[in-house]
C-alpha cells in the first residue's frame, strides 16, 4: 500500500534553517522602533515558514502522497473564517 | 483471525498510506481545531480589546522560553533521527536518539514547569487579568499535550529497547513521531504569537 | 486487551474463547459497540424524554404538583411543584441529554458503529481498541452528566447553550457544581466522539472492499462519513470553550468576564461554530440511512445518487459559513447579520435538492409500506416543515420576532424529532433483525408508528403558532404574563399530546424487548435489500465477512433489467 523507496531529505540543514529563524524572529521582536504591522506581519511570516518546514521534512508531508495534504489542509480555511469573522465585531 | 483480514493488499486504494499514520494525521487535524479555539480566543480577545494588554516581554522570561523552543526543535531533529534509524533498522540510533528526544521533551516541560512556579511566585496567575486567563489556558494545554507525547515516547523508548521495531515494522515510531512534530509546529506558532507579538 | 490476550486471539484462529466479559462488555467488535450504544442511548432518549414530561407538565399546568411529584427533593420541587430553578434545569438538561447523550450517539455511535465496516465490505474499524475507549469514554460521561442533578445548587440550569455570563458566574445563577459537571461531562464526551470520527474516516477510507469505490459506497456511508469529518473538526472548538468556561468557573479566569475585558459574545460565536455543524452532525445520517430505506422500499434506485452526494457534501461545506444565523439577536455586527442570512438561505439548496430526489425515487416505485419505510416517509415530510419554518428564521429582519420563541421550538423538534428520531426509528426496526437475529412484530411496529407520529404533530405543530404570537422559551409560568393567558389551552393541549406521545412509546418498548426472546428468527435477508451486511448471518459473526467480498455495482440496483430478482446484493456478479 506504501512504497518502501525511502529519500530522506538533509534533517540538519532543516535544523539549521530552523535555528536561524528563531534568532531572527527574537531578533526582530526585539527591535522595538519598527511599525506594529510590519512587525507582527514578518514574525507571523516566519512562524508560519518555519511550521511549513517541520510539516514538510520532519513530517514527511512532501514526500507523502497529495491525497494526505488534503487532511492537512482541512482544518485551515476553517480556523481562518472563525478568527476573521469574530474579530468583526470589535471595531478597534 | 477471519480469512478477510488476509485480503488487504486487495482493498480498494485509500489515502495511500498506511492506516496508523492516516489515523495520527486524521487526528491531528482535530488538534488544529483545538488549538484554533484556544489561540483564536487570544487573538480575538487581545487584538480587540479595547484596552491595551501588557507587554509579553514584561511578564514573561524571553530568552529562557527561546531557549525552550530551541531545545523543542532539538528535539524534533533527534524524533526524525530516530525515525530514519527505525526505517534502516539500526536499532542502536533508534534507541539512542529516542532517549534523546524523551529528555528534550521532559527538559521542555521541566522549564515551562519553573517558569510557571516563577510567574506564580511573582503574583501573575490564570485570574490575573485576560492576559494571565490566555497565557496559562494555551501553554498549559500545549503542555499538557507534550507530557501525554513524552510519556507515549517513553513507552516507544522502551518498546524500542525490546527490539519491538524493524525494518519492516518502524510504524509505532513514524506515528509517535508525526505527534511529537505536530506538538512542535503548535509551539513554534504559540511562542511568536504569545511571547513575541 | 493486553499484548497477552491478542496473541491468544491470533493463535486460536477465532473469538470462541473469549469470557463473558470480553466478549460483550469489553468487546472490541464493531457490532456489539454499536448495540452497547443503542442500550445506553435510548436509555438517555427517555430521560430526556420525561424531562421534557416534567417541563411540560409545568407549562401546561403552571403552580400544580406534579404528580408523583412527592418523591423530588424540596431543591427541585416544594411539595411537587416544580421550583423555577429546577425548571431552568430541566429545560438545560432536556436539551443537552437529547443533543449529545441520545440522537448524535444513536445516529453516529450506534449506526456509524454497526453500518460502516459492514456495508463497505470490512472485518471491522480500522482501530477496535480505540472504538472501545470511545464507548467507555462516552458512558463515563453520560455518569458525569447524571451526576449533576445531586449537586448542591443544582445541576446546570444555563440551556443547553450554556450562554456566559450567565453559566459563567456562579454568584448570579447560584449554580456552580451542577455547571462544573456539565462542562467536564460535555469535555469527556468530546474526546469519545474526536476519537470515534478518527477512527470512521480512516475506517471509510482505507478499508473499503474490492470493488467499492467511492461512488458505489451506499448514501448512508456517505453521510457517515462526512458526519465523521464535522465532528472532527467541530468539537474540538467546543471542547476549547467549554475549557474556558470551565477554567471561568474554578481558576478564576476572566474569558467571558465582562469586568475584566472578557467577551461574553465570543462564547456565542464558539458555541455556535461548533454548534451549526453539530445540527447537520444530527441530521446527515438520518438523511443517509433515509435514502437506503427509501431505495428498498420503493424497490427503485435513488433518484440522483451522484447529487445525493454532493447535496451532502455541500450541506456540510456550507455548514460552517452559517453559525451566526443562531446570533442574529446577540447584538453582533449588523455586517454579519446580513452575510449569515445570505449563507443560511443558500444551505437550503442542497437540502431541497434532497428532498425533491427522495420523491423522485418514490415516483412510480413499488411502494412497500413496512415500517421503516413509513418512518422514513415521516422523516421526508416532516422535515420539510421544519426546514420550511427554518426559511423564515434565516430572515435577519423576521427573526428579530421569531427569536426565542417557540416558533424556534417548533423548528427544532420538527428537524430533530420530525427528522432525526424518526430516522433513527426507521433505522431500528430496518437493522434490527440483523443486530439481534430476531424479526421484530410488524404490527406492532406500525401501531407505535401511527400513534407517535400523530401525537408528535399534536405536540409540536401547535407550537408554531404559540411562536407567532410571541410565547417566549424557556419560561417558567406563561400565565405570569397578560398577552400569553389566552393561549394556555393550546400549552395545555401541546402538554396532553406530549404525555400521550410518552405512552406511545410503550409499543416500541415492548416490542423492542420481547422480540429480543420471542421474535422469529430473522433469514439472511429480510428486507430484500442491496447491502453487504444483508449477504452475512443474522447476527453476523466476529470478522463479519468469510471472505472479503468483492463489490460489483452500486448499492441502489432495484429492479434492475439485468436480473429477475428486483434486488441486487453489491456483491452479486450478474450472469450475462
Amino acid at each position: 500500500m506504501e512504497s518502501t523507496e525511502h529519500k530522506h531529505p538533509n534533517y540538519m540543514a532543516v535544523w539549521a534553517v530552523l535555528f536561524v529563524m528563531t534568532v531572527i524572529e527574537v531578533g526582530v521582536a526585539m527591535l522595538s522602533h519598527i511599525p506594529r504591522a510590519l512587525l507582527v506581519l514578518v514574525l507571523l511570516g516566519l512562524a508560519i515558514w518555519k511550521a511549513v518546514l517541520v510539516a514538510m521534512y520532519f513530517m514527511h508531508l512532501k514526500f507523502e502522497p497529495r491525497r494526505l495534504l488534503f487532511v492537512v489542509l482541512a482544518p485551515l480555511p476553517l480556523a481562518v473564517i472563525l478568527v476573521v469573522i469574530v474579530l468583526q465585531e470589535f471595531p478597534g | 483471525m477471519s480469512h478477510a483480514a488476509a485480503d488487504a493488499h486487495l482493498l480498494e486504494p485509500g489515502a495511500g498510506v498506511y492506516h496508523k499514520k492516516l489515523g495520527m494525521w486524521v487526528f491531528l487535524a482535530s488538534e488544529v481545531m483545538f488549538f484554533t479555539a484556544l489561540i483564536g480566543s487570544y487573538i480575538i480577545l487581545r487584538f480587540g480589546a479595547a484596552e491595551s494588554w501588557p507587554v509579553p516581554s514584561t511578564v514573561l522570561n524571553i530568552p529562557v522560553t527561546a531557549l525552550n523552543t530551541f531545545i523543542l526543535i532539538c528535539s524534533s531533529v533527534s524524533m526524525v533521527k530516530a525515525y530514519a534509524a527505525a526505517v534502516e533498522g539500526d536499532q542502536k540510533r533508534l534507541r539512542l536518539w529516542l532517549l534523546v528526544t524523551v529528555i528534550g521533551g521532559a527538559t521542555f516541560v521541566g522549564v515551562q514547569v519553573f517558569e510557571y512556579t516563577h510567574l506564580i511566585h511573582e503574583h501573575f496567575l490564570p485570574s490575573s487579568g485576560l492576559f494571565g486567563s490566555t497565557f496559562y489556558t494555551m501553554t498549559g494545554f500545549h503542555g499538557f499535550h507534550v507530557s501525554m507525547g513524552v510519556i507515549c515516547m517513553t513507552w516507544v523508548t522502551i518498546q524500542a529497547f525490546r527490539g519491538r521495531y524493524t525494518r519492516e515494522n518502524y510504524h509505532g515510531v513514524e506515528v509517535i513521531g508525526l505527534y511529537w512534530h505536530f506538538v512542535d509546529l503548535v509551539w513554534i506558532i504559540l511562542f511568536t504569537i504569545v511571547y513575541l507579538i | 486487551m493486553t499484548t497477552a490476550a491478542v496473541h491468544h486471539e491470533a493463535a486460536a484462529g477465532g473469538h470462541h474463547e473469549l469470557s463473558f466479559v470480553r466478549k460483550y462488555i469489553f468487546s472490541t467488535d464493531h457490532k456489539i459497540i454499536g448495540i452497547q450504544f443503542l442500550f445506553m442511548s435510548l436509555f438517555f432518549l427517555l430521560v430526556g424524554g420525561l424531562l421534557a414530561m416534567m417541563m411540560r407538565w409545568q407549562l401546561g399546568y403552571p403552580g400544580k404538583a406534579v404528580p408523583g411529584g412527592g418523591v423530588l427533593p424540596e431543591t427541585m420541587a416544594s411539595g411537587g411543584v416544580i421550583l423555577p430553578e429546577f425548571y431552568n434545569s430541566l429545560v438545560t438538561m432536556h436539551g443537552t441529554f437529547m443533543v449529545f447523550f441520545a440522537i448524535m450517539p444513536l445516529l453516529v455511535g450506534v449506526y456509524g458503529n454497526y453500518l460502516i465496516p459492514l456495508k463497505i465490505g470490512a472485518p471491522d474499524m480500522a482501530f477496535p481498541r480505540i472504538n472501545m475507549a470511545s464507548f467507555w469514554i462516552a458512558f463515563g460521561a453520560g455518569i458525569i452528566m447524571l451526576a449533576g442533578f445531586f449537586a448542591t445548587g443544582g445541576h446546570a440550569a444555563a440551556g443547553w447553550t450554556s450562554y456566559a455570563p450567565l453559566s459563567a458566574r456562579s454568584d448570579l445563577s447560584g449554580v456552580h457544581m451542577g455547571q462544573v459537571l456539565w462542562l467536564v461531562g460535555l469535555i469527556v464526551l468530546g474526546l469519545s466522539s474526536i476519537l470515534g470520527s478518527m477512527n470512521y474516516i480512516t475506517t471509510v477510507v482505507n478499508l473499503r472492499a474490492p470493488g467499492m469505490t467511492w461512488f458505489r459506497l451506499p448514501l448512508s456511508i456517505w453521510a457517515l462519513f462526512i458526519t465523521a469529518i464535522l465532528v472532527l473538526l467541530a468539537m474540538p472548538v467546543l471542547s476549547g470553550a467549554l475549557i474556558m468556561l470551565l477554567f471561568d468557573q474554578t481558576l478564576g479566569t476572566h474569558f467571558f468576564d465582562v469586568s475584566a475585558g472578557g467577551q461574553p459574545l465570543m462564547w456565542q460565536h464558539l458555541f455556535w461554530f461548533f454548534g451549526h455543524p453539530e445540527v447537520y452532525i444530527l441530521i446527515l445520517p438520518a438523511m443517509g440511512i433515509v435514502s437506503d430505506i427509501i431505495a428498498n422500499g420503493s424497490r427503485k434506485p435513488i433518484f440522483g445518487y451522484h447529487s445525493m452526494v454532493f447535496a451532502i457534501g455541500a450541506i456540510a461545506f456550507l455548514g460552517w459559513i452559517v453559525w451566526g444565523h443562531h446570533m442574529f439577536q446577540s447584538g453582533m455586527n449588523p455586517m454579519l447579520g446580513t452575510s449569515f442570512m445570505i449563507s443560511t438561505m443558500v444551505i437550503a439548496v442542497p437540502s431541497a435538492i434532497k428532498t425533491f430526489n427522495w420523491m423522485g425515487t418514490l415516483w412510480r416505485g413499488n411502494i412497500h409500506f413496512h415500517t421503516p419505510m413509513l418512518n422514513a416517509l415521516a422523516f421526508v415530510s416532516m422535515f420539510v416543515i421544519g426546514g420550511l419554518s427554518g426559511i423564515f428564521m434565516a430572515s435577519t429582519p423576521v427573526d428579530i420576532f421569531q427569536h426565542d420563541t417557540y416558533f424556534i421550538v417548533a423548528h427544532i423538534h420538527y428537524v430533530l424529532f420530525g427528522g432525526s428520531l424518526f430516522a433513527i426509528f426507521g433505522a431500528i426496526y430496518f437493522w434490527y433483525p440483523k443486530m439481534f437475529g430476531r424479526m421484530m412484530s410488524e404490527r406492532l411496529g406500525k401501531v407505535h408508528f401511527v400513534l407517535t407520529f400523530v401525537f408528535y404533530n399534536l405536540t409540536f405543530f401547535p407550537m408554531h403558532f404559540l411562536g407567532m404570537t410571541g410565547h417566549m422559551r424557556r419560561i417558567y409560568d406563561p400565565t405570569q404574563y397578560e398577552f400569553l393567558r389566552p393561549y394556555q389551552g393550546t400549552n395545555r393541549l401541546i402538554t396532553v399530546g406530549a404525555f400521550l406521545l410518552l405512552a406511545s412509546q410503550l409499543p416500541f418498548i415492548w416490542n423492542f424487548f420481547w422480540s429480543l426472546r420471542k421474535g422469529a428468527k430473522a433469514p439472511l435477508n429480510p428486507w430484500r435489500d442491496n447491502g453487504l451486511e444483508w449477504t452475512v448471518p443474522s447476527p453476523p459473526p466476529h470478522g463479519n465477512f468469510a471472505t472479503t467480498p468483492t463489490v460489483h455495482h452500486g448499492p441502489y440496483e432495484y429492479s434492475s433489467p439485468l436480473t429477475t430478482d428486483d434486488y441486487l446484493p453489491q456483491n452479486q456478479e450478474v450472469r450475462p
